[in-house]
């Protein structure tokens, strides 16, 4: 055997190489090819997904979060859930059936979380503590919201929305894709100011059910997504009632709780754009007011505890190295990431936003003291 | 590692069946005194026996616990329910216990024949070569089995004596029946044996480098290592889903319900992945090797 025959046989462990990177990392590319779909209008896909109704529906989605959001070690527990659900990736198995039966778990690390409610109770169940916990939703008279508008025309709304929104956004249908295996138009909103750190927001729609399937938020700068939620599998089967029902295992602690019988609110107001009327002195530390419009909206949070901001603890140590600003309305630290930025001023007002820093400041100088 | 230990090794049985022309009968024997020549080596059964152990040592500590030990996740649950022994042990097996077998295994399967002086033998003839890597990556695989096997048994043995034993309470929060679980528990087992075959590829590669088998057993069991470092390291996440043991802890998805085959599905395919590669590697580099 020849030496050139010889170090020839080292191309097969190339070619395997090759072969399986090529696999890897090409093969959901592939999968993801954009669908042929008939062309349709921004309006006309909005009032489709006004329409959409589905009796069921279950799958897995999929969040992945990269907000640039700084970790603070040895945080409270509390806001550590939080921030751990703003970071990273996390799959959820999701089912629903209307009227209003639902399920959640969250599949953590050879653990899992579960929320579940067959309309009569709610569960919620840790594995990792083997704890659950039972509501007791009162009785409740079914609400009946569909009549109560009565000239409902999801085409009329659809276009009300495009036009309340037009000054600040531009929305088109930005092409097709493949999620969960369904074929989905884009739909993307592109806000016009350059004051906000959001580049564009995506919602991928099905074509035939007109549920969104995934929505994905581009920062202004990279290529990376801040934030994107979707389906990774999903079917509109009505899921089995069984789903829904939760019954304790033996060994698990049982927590009864009991919800105060309480009006539900009607429905969500879209969210609030105007400034909201601001009495200086009155705003509450838990009562965000919002300064700006749209995608440059801050909200700042009165009266926080800055006591605990000094000293040696973790939130300090990282404010200590954020830069120190200053301007007509006072100083402060100003902290930003890729998407969220905050302004943390001497006189304990937190500006928080997905705003640049200079929109911030701004901000502030507007703001009541 | 001494060489007096291993001259008792049945050699002779190899040497004649790798010089066979190709019959089957010769390639089933050579794979076969290859598995004997694995697993009668005393190395091989006091690893075997050490992880033996492992259900043994957990079972005893939390039986002195107590019940109300406090300790979370599937140790948590020992106490109330014995089968969960079996999962706990693999779990904790997992990271250390059975890599270390299957890179002390490894490193000597290629490079202990050449330290012997076997290799030669072996190699002298030409057409046996493929064949004598394929029934070393068999062997390995039998081994990688033999290894969780052993750990799934001894936990169950312990457990059912130690502990109550009863319906077994899924991540999920629903229950199935111990038939189930213990059926589930096996699939952990496949699931974690299969894990293990990129590591047994990238020894086998190893030990086809070097003749000290010492040295390819530190050289894989250093790739391991440095494997499970990049893994640590969050900055690196634009890599992780390449390394081979990132989606190792995925066996756990099997205890939901049903079960979640999505992580299981690509932990699998990244292993055949990585066997695929060295294994070609391994064959490249013991098919053109000068034998001296």
């Amino acid at each position: 055997m020849g030496v050139a025959q010889r170090s020839r046989r080292w191309l097969v462990p190339v070619t395997a190489v090759a072969v399986v990177a090529g696999v890897g990392a090409l093969g959901p590319v592939v999968a993801d090819a954009s669908p042929n779909l008939p062309g349709i209008s921004a309006q006309d896909l909005l009032a489709k997904v006004q329409t959409a109704k589905v009796d069921g529906l279950s799958g897995t989605v999929r969040s992945d979060a990269d907000l640039g959001l700084p970790a603070i070690p040895g945080a409270p527990a509390g806001s550590q859930q939080l921030t751990e659900m703003l970071s990273g990736q996390h799959t959820a198995r999701v089912a629903f059936a209307s009227p209003d039966k639902a399920r959640v778990s969250v599949l953590d690390a050879q653990a899992e979380r579960v929320w579940t409610t067959d309309g009569k109770s709610a569960w919620a169940y840790d594995s990792s503590r083997r704890e659950a916990v039972k509501l007791t939703v009162p009785e409740h008279k079914t609400a009946k919201p569909e009549k109560a508008v009565p000239s409902y025309d999801p085409q009329a709304v659809a276009k009300q929305f495009l036009d309340a929104i037009d000054p600040s956004t531009k929305v088109d249908v930005s092409g097709t894709e493949k999620v969960a295996g369904r074929d989905a138009y884009k739909l993307r909103l592109i806000p016009k100011t350059d004051k906000t750190t959001v580049g564009s927001v995506t919602l991928a729609i099905d074509s035939k059910t007109w549920v969104p399937l995934d929505v994905t938020v581009m920062p202004r700068t990279g290529n990376d997504p801040a934030l994107e939620v979707g389906f990774s599998s999903v079917s509109f089967d009505v899921p089995a009632a069984s789903t829904f029902t939760f019954t304790p295992p033996k060994g698990v602690k049982v927590t009864d709780k009991k919800v105060p019988s309480q009006e539900r609110p009607q429905r969500i107001e879209p969210k609030q754009v105007e400034p909201k009327q601001t009495k200086p002195g009155t705003a509450k530390a838990d009562e965000p007011t919002v300064i700006g419009e749209g995608w440059e909206s801050v909200a700042m949070i009165r009266g926080a505890q800055t006591g605990q901001l000094t000293g040696n603890g973790p939130l300090a140590q990282l404010l200590a190295k954020a830069p120190t600003v200053s301007g007509p309305w006072g100083k402060g630290k100003v902290l930003t990431s890729k998407m969220v930025s905050a302004l943390i001023t001497d006189d304990g007002r937190v500006f928080v936003g997905l705003v640049t820093s200079d929109t911030l400041q701004a901000a502030a100088a507007k703001a009541p003291r | 590692m001494s060489p007096n230990e291993a001259s008792v090794e049945p050699i002779e049985n190899v040497v004649v069946a790798g010089r066979g022309p190709g019959a089957g009968r010769h390639t089933v024997a050579l794979f076969l005194s290859e598995l004997r020549l694995v697993f009668a080596r005393a190395r091989t059964q006091v690893g075997l026996g050490v992880l033996a152990a492992v259900p043994l040592l957990i079972g005893i500590a939390v039986r002195i616990a107590g019940e109300d030990s406090g300790a979370g996740g599937f140790i948590g649950q020992i106490a109330g329910n014995g089968l969960f022994l079996i999962v706990a042990s693999l779990g904790l097996s997992l990271p250390f216990f059975l890599p270390t077998a299957v890179t002390v295994i490894s490193g000597e399967s290629l490079a202990g024949e050449t330290s012997l002086g076997t290799l030669r033998n072996l190699l002298t003839a030409p057409a046996g070569r493929s064949r004598l890597l394929a029934a070393k990556m068999v062997a390995l695989i039998v081994f990688c089995f033999a290894a969780t096997m052993t750990i799934w048994l001894s936990g169950l043995i312990v457990g059912f004596i130690l502990f109550p034993v009863g319906d077994v309470l899924l991540l999920s929060g629903s229950t199935v029946s111990l038939g189930e679980g213990l059926l589930r528990a096996l699939g952990i087992a496949v699931v974690i044996s299969l894990s293990l075959l990129g590591l047994a590829g990238i020894g086998l590669f190893i030990s086809s480098l070097t003749s000290t088998p010492l040295a390819a057993m530190a050289a894989t069991f250093g790739t391991f290592i440095v494997l499970g470092i990049l893994t640590a390291i969050p900055q690196l996440h634009a890599i992780h889903p390449w390394l081979l043991i990132y989606r190792w802890q995925s066996f756990a998805d099997l205890l939901r319900d049903p079960p979640y085959w999505h992580e299981i599905g690509r932990n699998l395919l990244l292993q055949a992945g990585y066997l695929v590669v060295f294994y070609a590697a391994a064959w490249a580099r013991i098919t053109s090797r000068d034998i001296t």
